[in-house]
Parts: structure tokens; sequence; C-alpha cells
């Protein structure tokens, strides 16, 4: 279990790391974390032919608060983001979701960019940037454009970053402060695995107590994150209560094209995400009550 | 009820064990300072000038004719030294040993077609494993796809694709046999509890995969190889034969080994595989498994069985017969023949007094990689399946389990017991190890809990399993299923060389390896005891196959019992000795001399003294001095046969004593099962267990927490998965899951003390004990929570999906019936 | 194929100078370029934690880093642990007293997250270890004697650190 033959090149600016990309291409791949990547390249289910790695750019490691959204850099690690102070006060579904990632250790070294441009359908970050309507800024030597986290996911291990392309950030919108709470849920088969299903669900009441906005998003049931958008729009004017969390999770769940695996069938799936997001409609609710009474 | 009789027994061996200075106690592990130091040397560690590593080509399917392989592209790989392919390979090295009587060839790289997904078709030696990968991406097989043959039961179906052409079916194997009154006990019974289980298919996974380094001489024709494997001091002539090597001309060298739980037994492929490389080249190759190559293809997985039971009691819940069919899927090969089963037949029965068994096995072979030996080696779902029997029993009856288990326990005064094969327990005291158990586990406090959380939803379930650790096996085990084996053999030894050197000092060479166990501790505390020497004045070094000390070395829980016979029997000779050559020098009768703290003096006579530096010294340089006929030196080679072995009966209704030694436990673990995600966690986990006398209690409590956690993988988790077009989709870490920190609870242990009666100290076996009980006893607790929702269960691993179905398909059960069944009614 | 690679790194305080192959995984240059074979491979994908090293003193898996990557960095194997005298390190004595190894060979990893782990947490708790360290698997032990170890280490870190600041004390003159 050792890794195809390589060329690998250290960017010391973005501006490198760009030149490298337009450069190398479809042949290259950005080296960031490498918990995902050199997993998959031991095995050789990867071989690109080039390695950037952009891990001594040191300005892309930041967490800033910029106008509405919470700014996480491309080296930025898993770890320090989901226990630093802006993203635990400001985007708390985004640090719960963290928690979840693999082992610590891992953590320390993985980054939050990484994971979400590695597009796994069953992890857990993307599933929290597609929650919060995050997303993704690209730059190129054509110069920068953002990428919702709605279209940056486009298949397995497939993300909308063009090959010259390199994700710079991620930017998240602050969640709501009054009357809205959020909870991240999964279920995996040991601890530190990857969920076989994933919920995050985060809920805005009005002033009247119902459904102002729900959204809910999952992971591990498709061939990448998906929002139920259907049962979002269903519940706005609805009055939270367990009958109510029981039917959106069911309309949830009939939405879905789980994937199968030897961890869990599709069926199954299926069953988790309603169970998972019944809970986690429970728990956002309550965490939106706690706020409004805050 | 009382269990007086039992506390005796107990009572009696804890008792016996303070009479000992160094047995029973807690020396800290001496093997520990070189492992923890990062200086062990594993087979993964060891060199040889020139060295090449060897990287193998597996298929990618689970069946299929090999029409071709091109490897010209990888031989001109710079760094690549040879390719060969299966056919190549045959140049080299001979077909597998086997030890099944029916045709069925195995080499380690597959000629003609592929049996497995993950069965080797080339493998390539270069100067590094990273080339010898890259040559291994060059190579072009085209293969013909061949209907694979996945599910067992369908395997079984006349007109199923065959798996070895060279038979007529994929039942490789099918014997039925009858001890005792089987049909009488039947019907003679006032009520029959039928029950099936599912054990799936699981493997040891050590953290160490398995490896082996060949070094052959093409001028002296000898090979030198060092592997992680044992019974290189027992049956070297097999991998001799393999090799195409004389035995004497193969020197076989043990390394530390990494961990084995049964797995590293007898491998087979990876020193084929490094072997005809070596012999290709004529230089050193190395083979060592990566994860995959482990998961994939090695020597032994575990048992993939379904049992098909009926347990016969009388009006007074008393049991009269088991009936036992299994079906269990080998795999694609039939290495190591039916011996899970002959090991299973050591203790089927269990801790109870049953009178007549039915044992009909099927043995099929499926695309799959082969059984073997895995920590419980074919006993540990029996005992799942007996347990399981025994609490739906309960359930029928409306006996509480632990009182049904109480009146059939087999009782202190009734040992040595003969169970319907023919095997012997030599003692035990059931009824006090669940007594304890359930005091342990404070049983009633649970009950309590689990009422109060049943009110807020929350399903908490208490598990109880009384179960057999057979320890010290008899090679007869492996064979005795047929009627004419093909080997026979009925010796299990275990031999070791022991000297006192001229300053006093004991050195000691051990024919077994180092597994994870603590050899070198054991037979520490044992000279320490024998001679009254310190520990650290006994040196232990590992015998390698040109030391001729045959020793069957760990396996089947024996090595603590087989190496402390060994050591204490040549503790005593050396001892007589010195006392002789003492005797002299002091002018006095041997009788009259007494050795006390390593010092000789005559008894009644303080003040004249021989230190054992002074015996050894004239026994190694003062003939002169020595009595008349004494030779030179303090040299013992001691072999310890298997203290109580026999052989089986012509017709095989009695299959003799194989299996004699035999260890308790009763486990009670707690979960709490999430009906609804199928997630369950164990929230403790209590044990007892009753190994005879403890050499070391802190090392047996190692071996029982570690099997433990093995057995909680086995219960929630760990799972082969081929698809249904036999490809292996459990083929990393990521897929074949083992428990983390995270899965394990407080696991808390006590220990009685039993002693057998046929063994030095009165040793039982431990290391197998924590595996053979827990998986059981969690099927136990799982069950139990799940009651009031009308589930029982009867497969392992219970994974949060299979949980779920459970639940629904007894929803379904239950709404079909139009009525909730009560707890009481379960099944 | 692709050029080997010069680079200059701290190994156990030792500085080295090699060429390697860019695709040359830590663990490979560690043990094979370095002869350092206390660390060990159990599944090459980011598991096991059998590999677990120090870089910069922080726990890092070995199999999931290439050598190239360390330039100018410092790493720490379990065979810094132990004096050369052979006393052992008081994680490693730790190990010995509540029996937390058999087979080993998870053990320098372990050694090794326990380092971090102590580095940061310096009197860790039941739930540290088990959140700081349940990404090393162990198929032993059934992991209760490590947790035990781990804390029993911190114990003892603590004392040997106190033990040498009183020892600075005594022999500044009063």
């Amino acid at each position: 279990m050792k890794p195809a033959p390589f060329d690998y090149v250290a960017a010391n600016s973005v501006a490198d790391a760009l030149d490298q990309l337009a450069r190398l291409g479809a042949d290259a791949k950005i080296l960031a974390g490498g918990q995902s990547l050199v997993r998959l390249m031991n095995s050789r289910h990867s071989t690109p032919g080039n390695l950037i790695d952009i891990n001594g750019v040191t300005d892309l490691d930041r967490i800033a608060l910029e106008d509405t959204d919470i700014v996480i850099g491309a080296t930025t690690r898993q770890r320090t983001s989901e226990t630093d102070a802006l993203v635990t006060e400001h985007i708390p579904l985004f640090a719960a979701a963290g928690h979840h990632v693999a082992h610590l250790s891992v953590r320390e070294r993985g980054t939050v960019v990484g994971s979400i441009a590695f597009a796994d359908p069953s992890a857990e970050l993307p599933v929290a940037l597609l929650a919060l309507e995050g997303t993704v800024l690209a730059a190129s030597h054509s110069g920068e454009r953002l990428i919702a986290a709605a279209d940056f996911f486009i298949g397995p291990w497939q993300n909308a970053l063009a090959d010259e392309e390199l994700a710079i950030e991620v930017r998240i919108p602050i969640q709501p402060r009054r009357r809205s709470g959020s909870a991240f849920l999964e279920v995996s088969r040991r601890h530190g695995e990857l969920p076989i299903c994933a919920v995050a669900a985060i809920t805005t009441l009005d002033e009247a107590g119902s459904f102002a906005e729900v959204r809910i998003a999952l992971g591990a049931v498709g061939d990448r994150p998906v929002r139920a958008r259907s049962a979002e729009q269903k519940a706005v004017g609805l009055t939270p209560s367990a009958e109510t969390y029981a039917a959106l999770a069911d309309s949830t769940a009939r939405d879905l094209e789980p994937i199968s695996n030897l961890h869990g069938s599709a069926p199954f799936r299926r069953h988790l995400a309603e169970v998972l997001t019944k809970r986690a409609l429970t728990a956002a609710v309550a965490d939106a009550q706690e706020s409004s009474h805050a | 009820m009382t269990t007086t009789e039992d506390q005796t027994a107990s009572s009696r061996a804890s008792g016996e064990s303070t009479s000992h200075k160094w047995i029973g106690k807690n020396l800290p592990r001496q093997e520990d300072p070189r492992f923890l130091a990062g200086r062990a040397k594993y087979i993964g560690d060891v060199t040889a000038p020139g060295m090449l590593q060897a990287a193998v080509l597996r298929s990618p399917h689970g069946h299929a004719r090999i029409r071709s392989i091109d490897t010209s592209k990888a031989k001109a790989l710079p760094g690549v030294v040879a390719v060969l392919t299966g056919e190549e390979a045959a140049a080299f090295v001979n077909p597998m040993p086997a030890f099944c009587a029916e045709p069925v060839e195995q080499y380690a790289i597959a000629r003609g077609k592929v049996r497995f997904a993950g069965e080797a078709v080339a493998a390539v030696a270069a100067t590094s494993r990273y080339i010898a990968e890259d040559a291994c991406a060059l190579i072009e097989v085209k293969y013909d796809l061949l209907p694979p043959v996945v599910d067992p039961l369908a395997a079984m179906q006349p007109g199923a694709p065959l798996v070895h052409e060279s038979l007529d079916s994929n039942v490789v194997f099918h014997r039925s046999l009858d001890f005792g009154d089987v049909d009488g006990a039947f019907a003679g019974a006032a009520h029959v509890t039928r029950g099936q289980v599912r054990w799936n298919r699981m493997s040891a996974q050590p953290m160490e995969t398995c490896g082996a380094l060949a070094s052959w001489d093409p001028f002296t024709k000898k090979m030198t190889l060092w592997s992680n494997s044992n019974f290189y001091n027992f049956l070297p002539w097999a991998f001799a034969g393999m090799l195409g090597v004389p035995t004497h001309q193969l020197r076989l060298i043990p390394c530390d080994v990494g961990g084995s739980f049964g797995s590293k037994h007898f491998l087979t492929k990876v020193m084929s595989i490094a072997g005809c490389l070596s012999k290709a080249t004529g230089l050193p190759v190395k083979f060592m498994e990566d994860r995959t190559d482990n998961l994939s293809a090695n020597d032994n997985v575990g048992c993939d069985r379904r049992y098909n039971a009926a347990l016969a009691l009388d009006s007074d819940g008393r049991f009269l017969g088991l009936d036992l069919k299994i079906i269990d899927d080998y795999g694609a090969y039939f290495q190591f023949a039916h011996g899970q089963h002959g090991n299973a037949m050591a203790q089927p029965t269990g801790p109870y007094q049953i009178d007549a068994l039915r044992y009909d096995v099927s043995c099929v072979l499926t695309n799959k990689t082969q059984q073997g030996f895995f920590r419980g080696a074919g006993a540990d779902p029996g005992n799942l399946i007996l347990e399981r029997l025994v609490d739906q029993a309960a359930a029928e009856l409306k006996i509480d389990p632990a009182e049904l288990r109480r009146r059939n326990f087999i009782r202190p005064e009734q040992f040595p017991y003969k169970i319907p094969t023919g095997n012997v327990y030599d003692s035990g005291s059931y009824m006090a190890v669940m007594d304890r158990a359930l005091e342990l586990a404070d049983i009633d406090s649970w009950r309590a809990e689990q009422k109060r959380a049943l009110a807020e939803g929350r399903y908490i379930g208490i598990g109880l399993a009384s179960c057999q650790e057979r320890s010290g096996y008899n090679a007869s085990e492996w064979w005795f299923l047929y009627d004419n084996p093909p080997l026979g053999a009925t010796s299990t030894p275990e031999t070791i060389k022991m000297d006192v050197d001229a300053m006093g000092g004991v050195r000691v060479q051990i024919g077994s390896p180092l597994w994870g166990n603590s050899p070198e501790t054991v037979v520490k505390q044992v000279v320490a005891e024998e001679l009254g020497v310190e520990p650290t004045d006994v040196s232990v070094e590992y015998a390698d196959s040109s030391s001729g000390a045959i020793s069957a070395g760990p396996g089947g829980s024996r090595l603590t019992i087989m190496l402390a016979g060994a050591t204490k029997g040549a503790s005593k000779r050396i001892k007589e000795k010195m006392i002789r050559i003492a005797a002299h020098a002091l002018e006095a009768s041997p009788d009259d001399v007494e050795m006390i703290d390593a010092t000789f003096r005559v008894k009644g006579s303080p003040g004249t003294e021989l230190t054992m530096g002074e015996v050894g010294m004239r026994a190694h340089l003062f003939k002169n001095d020595l009595p008349d006929g004494e030779d030179s030196g303090l040299l013992e080679n001691y072999t310890y046969d298997h203290p109580y072995a026999t052989s089986p009966n012509a017709d095989r209704t009695d299959m003799g004593v194989f299996y004699p030694m035999v260890s308790h436990g009763c486990h009670i673990p707690i979960v709490e099962v999430d009906p609804e995600t199928g997630v369950v966690k164990v929230i403790k986990y209590y044990a007892v267990n009753d190994c005879g006398t403890l050499v070391n209690p802190k090392l047996v409590e190692g071996q029982l927490m570690g099997g433990i956690v093995q057995g909680i993988g086995a219960a929630l988790m760990e799972e082969y998965s081929y698809g249904e077009d036999g490809t292996l989709a459990s083929s990393t870490f990521r897929e074949y899951l083992i428990p983390s920190m995270a899965e394990v609870p407080e696991i808390v242990i006590d220990h009685l003390q039993t002693p057998s009666p046929f063994t030095e100290y009165g040793i039982k076996g431990a290391g197998e004990g924590g595996r053979l009980i827990a998986p059981t006893a969690l099927a136990s607790a799982i069950s139990d929570a799940l009651a009031p929702l009308g589930v029982w269960i009867n497969e392992i691993p219970m994974t949060p999906q299979r949980v779920v179905e459970a639940v629904s398909r007894a929803a379904a059960q239950s709404s079909a019936a139009q009525a909730p069944r009560s707890v009481s009614e379960q099944p | 194929m692709p050029n080997k690679v010069r680079i200059t790194l701290m190994v156990n305080g030792i500085e080295r100078d090699t060429l390697v192959e860019p695709r040359t995984l830590l663990i490979d240059y560690l043990r094979d370029d370095l002869g350092l074979t206390g660390t060990h491979a159990g599944c090459e994908q980011g598991v096991c934690g059998a590999c677990t090293v120090l870089v910069d003193d922080r726990a890092t898996r070995s199999c999931l880093l290439f050598a190239v990557q360390l330039v100018g960095r410092s790493v720490r194997t379990v065979e810094s642990l132990a004096a050369n005298d052979g006393s052992l390190h008081p994680i490693q004595r730790a190990f010995n007293a509540k029996h937390g190894l058999q087979c080993g060979f998870c053990t320098p990893g372990m050694l090794m997250a326990a380092t971090d782990l102590i580095s940061r947490i310096p009197l860790p708790t039941e739930d540290d270890v088990r959140e700081r360290m349940s990404g090393n698997l162990c198929r032993c032990t059934g992991y209760q004697n490590i947790i035990a170890s781990v804390i029993e280490a911190g114990r003892l870190v603590s004392e040997a650190s106190a033990s040498a600041g009183a020892l600075v004390k005594e022999e500044v003159p009063a």
C-alpha cells in the first residue's frame, strides 16, 4: 500500500500555488492536511502526477469575521476551527459538525477547506456548509469566484472547481441569534468513522413560535450532501410539535435516493434519515426556544 | 439453592496459591522494556544484506479462470528483479501443506483459476516495496469470469458451480455423529427448544500483519526464513515440504510477533511467496502483507456458521439432549480441514450436564478467503448457540435464566467429568462463578435501573452467559472427525532448554514465540519458584527451528500450562543434579542436602553452604570433584507432553480426551440500545472467570480484557463483507471495523481459582476466555434490552442495520398477531 | 521517474540530510532510510494510529505525511523517549506498571500520542484519554490498561517535573 510516483512542489504563496496549478492543471492535486488524499494515494485510488503543497502558504491559515460571514482559510485545521471563538459563537452548527469529524488527532492535521473540497458524500463539514448556505471562494489566474455550497458539490468526491482553480477559503454566513437554533446529529458504525447518516437542521421561529424558516441538510444518503427542500418549504408556518417533526422527517426521507454500502443499505439510510431528521428538528427547536428566552 | 461445595473448592484453590513465593504474584511483565523502547524486532524490522521487497498482485474477482498474464512491462521496470506467476512459482515451491483428506490443492499464487477475491495471481521482487507495487500495476491479467459461489446454502445445491473441480460437490465434508441416546432424549423430553444462530465471518486482525523474509543460499541449498508464524518448532517439515527444502536444511527463525489471536498459527502464503522469490533471485526477499493483503487473503479467518439446533428438557427443566446441525462456510480452501469442529467438540455441551449430543456438520467451500484459527477457534460460535438455547428455554418455560443454569450445571463433586464427545473436564465451580458474577454486577440494582429507563423509553439490557474455555489442546482435535486421517498425530509437546551457567545464572531457551503473551515472565516466575533465584537471575531466549526443540507454541490457550510444566520439569532435574554435586562437595548424602533460596546446605547443619555459583563452577570446570558418573555441566532439554490426552475410539462414538483443562466464566454485560438507530452502547461489563491457579493475575486480566473487547467487536461490528459478485468490500480498516477506546466500557473483573488436577500448579488456560464468552454475553444483553419490543437476537455482529431490521420484523410479527407479546413469552 | 529530493530535518534531535523520492511516506523514511523501526505501520490508511510520531511536538500519523513535507521540521519517535542508559521515560514506566501493552505493536503510537496529550493536559482524566487517543487502535489490551497507563503517566511526569524543580531549588543556596 504505497503511493504511485509523483512530483512535489511546495507553494509559498497563493500566487505561487495558482502558477503551479495553471502549469500542471488536471495532473495536479492540492495537498493540505492530506488526511483523505494521502490515504487514497496509498491505496492508489488516486494517482496524481503532481502534488502542490499549500501548507506553507501561511496567510491561508485564518479565521475571521468579515461583514456577516465567518471566513475560514484553506490551511486552517479542523481542530482550530471547531474550537475557535468566532466559529463556536457565530456558526455553532459548523463547530458541532466539526466535533464529529474523524478523530481529534486527524482533525489536528486535516483542514476545513480540504474536507469540503474532497466532497465525500458522507462527510460532515459539507453537510454543515450546505445547511449554512456557505460559499467557497475559488481563485485562478483568471480571477476569483464564489461558488455556493449547493453548486459546489456535484457528485461523489466531485466538486465544481476547475482544474486550475484553488479553493482559497470558505465563507459561512453567521447564524441568526434570535429565535433560531441548530443541531447536528449523525450515526456512525464506530467513533470517528464517517457517518452512515448525518443531519444538520437550522430552525428559525417567528414571534408566534411557528417556523419562519427551516433548513435540513443530510449527508451519507446521496451521491452528495443534499437539502430537503420540499420538507423545508412545507415547514414554513407550521407549529413545531412532535407530529410536525415526524411529518417533516417523513417528507425528508421520502425524497432521498440513498447510497448503499456495507455499512448501511439504502432503505436503512432512509430510515436513519427520518429518525435523525426528527431528532435534529426537535433539538434545533429546543435550541431556538432557548435562544429566544435568552 | 446452595453453593457450599463450589465455594469450598474454590477457596481451597486460593489457599494453595498463597503457598507459592512467585506463582500467583503480579511480577511486572519482563518482556516490556524492549517494546516500550521501540527496540522489539518484528518481522517488518528484520533485514538482510541485498534484501529485496515483494508485493503481490491480487485478483479482484471471486471466481475466474486466468486466461493469460503478461508480466513483460512489470519485468522491464527498473528495480524489478523477478516477477512470478503461479505457473512460474511452481518451479520453485510446492503446493501448500494441507491437513485435509480431500483433494483440495492450494498454491500461494493461484494456478489456472482464482477462487477468492484477493487471491494472489503474481508476485514481484524489487528493490523497494514502492517499486514492487509499481510493477504490480503493470501486470496485465485476462480473466474469464466464472459464476461466483458466495452463499453457502446455494453452494450446497446440486449443480452449483464448483469451487474445486476435483470435488463433486462444494460440501467438502459432512458428518453426523450421535453421542449417547439422542433420539431417546428428544423422544422423552417434556419440552424441546428449537433455535437458530448465525455467526458471520470475522478475522483476528492483529495490529501487525503477516510477513516472511526468505534467504535461499543456492550454493549450500539451505534456506533461512524469518517470520511471525508459530509452528516453526512443531511442523517445520510442513514448511520445508512447501518450500522444496529438506527439513534439516531449513532454518526457521521467530520474531517478536505483533499479535496473532490464532491467525499466525501456521503461515504458509507469506512464506511460500517470499520463498519462491528468493529461490528465483538468489537473494533474500521479504514479503510483508499490508492491511489489505491481510484482510483479503490471510490464512486464518474465523468461523462462518449457521446453526439449527434443539435442546431437550425434562419437566424439571433439566437438559436431556442437544442437537446441533451446522453449516460452516470454509471459504475457498480446506487447509486445516474441520479442525474448528474438533475444537468445538471439546465443549459443545458447555458447563451443563447433557448426556446426549448430535453433532451434524457440513463444511462448505465458497469463493472467500479460507477459514483457519481465530481466538476461540470454533468453540466461540458453539458457546453462542448453546447459551441462546438456554436463554430461549428459560423464556419458554418461564424459569429465571440463572436458575435454569443452576439446575443444570455440572457440580464440583462430579469432576473429572466426561462429556458425551469423550472429552473430560478437569474441575470447576460453575455455580460459585455465576453467583459471584451476579453479586459483582449487583444485578438487582441493574434490574431496577432497567425498569426506570424503560419507563423513559430507554432500552437497557443485562446479559448473562456461563461458558467454558477449553484449554491445552491435543493434536487429535484436528483429525478425529476423519475415520482415515491423513495425519493422525497425537502429540502437542513443549520443549525447553535450560542451563545453570558457571556463575549460577539461569538461561532458558523456549521453543515458542512471543505473540503478545508473556512467556518470558512465566518462565522467570516458575524458575524463581523452583530454584529460589530472583527473576532477574534468569534470561529467556527464543529457540529457532535448528534447536530441535519440539514445541507446539501458543494456541488453544495452552502455553502457560505447557511452559510452566516444561520449566518446572527442567528446573527439577537441574536442581537434583546440583544437589548431588553439592552433597558430594559437602560430604553428605543428597537426601540430606536441601536447596533454599538458591543455596545448598546440609539439613540441620547451618553454616556449611554452597551457592548456586559455586555449584555451577564445580559442575562446569571441576570434573574431578563431581560425583562418579556425573557429566560436566548443568544443561537440560526437557519436553513436557500433553498432561492428559487419549485417542478416539474406532467408531468415533468417543473422541477421547483432547482438551481437558477447562476454564469457565460468567459474564454480565450491560448495554443500552437505541431501537430507532440500532446503535448499541456497552455501558458496563462484569466478568468472573475461573482459569485455575493464576500464575500472574494482572497478565491474566490483560488477556481477559483484550478478549472481551474482541468480543465486543464480534458482537457489534466485525464482519467480512462479500458482494453477490464475490468481491470483497471490507478490505481496509475503514470497512472491517475493530473496536476503539470509544466503544469500550469499564470492565470489572474477578477471579475464582479452582485448580486443575492435571497440570503443574493447577494452571488452566486463559488466552481465549474473553472472546469465547463476550459475543454470547452481549447477544444476550441486546436481546434482553429489546425484549419489550419482541426482539430475539440470534445473529452477530448486531450492526445498527440488523438491530433496526430485527425491531421492525418483531413489530410486523406482533401487528400480524394482533397483540403485542409480553416479555415472558419471548421469544 | 520523478527526481529524488534532498531534505534536511531534525529527527530525535539529530539533523538528518537525505535524498528521498517525493512519494516516500514519513513512516518509510523513518524505518527504511533512518533504521528507526520503532514506528510501526498498521493500516497505512490513517485509521489505526500505530504509526503516530510527533511532528513539532504534535502527534501525527506518519503514514499520511510525505517525508518531503518535513523539511526544516522536527520529528520525534518512540526511540527518543528512554535514556541511553536504559532508564525508561515516566510514560513508558507507567505502561509497564499498569500492563498497558501486550504484543507491543501499537505501543509506540500510543506512547507518542500520550506524550502529546500529557504536554497539553498534564493530568489527563479518563475522558481526556478517550477523546484524545480513540484514534489509536489496539487489538490486545482492551484499552482499559492503556487508559490507566496514560493517567498514571500524567502523574509520574508531573511528579518527575516537580521533583526536578525541587532539585533545582535545593541546589540554589538559600
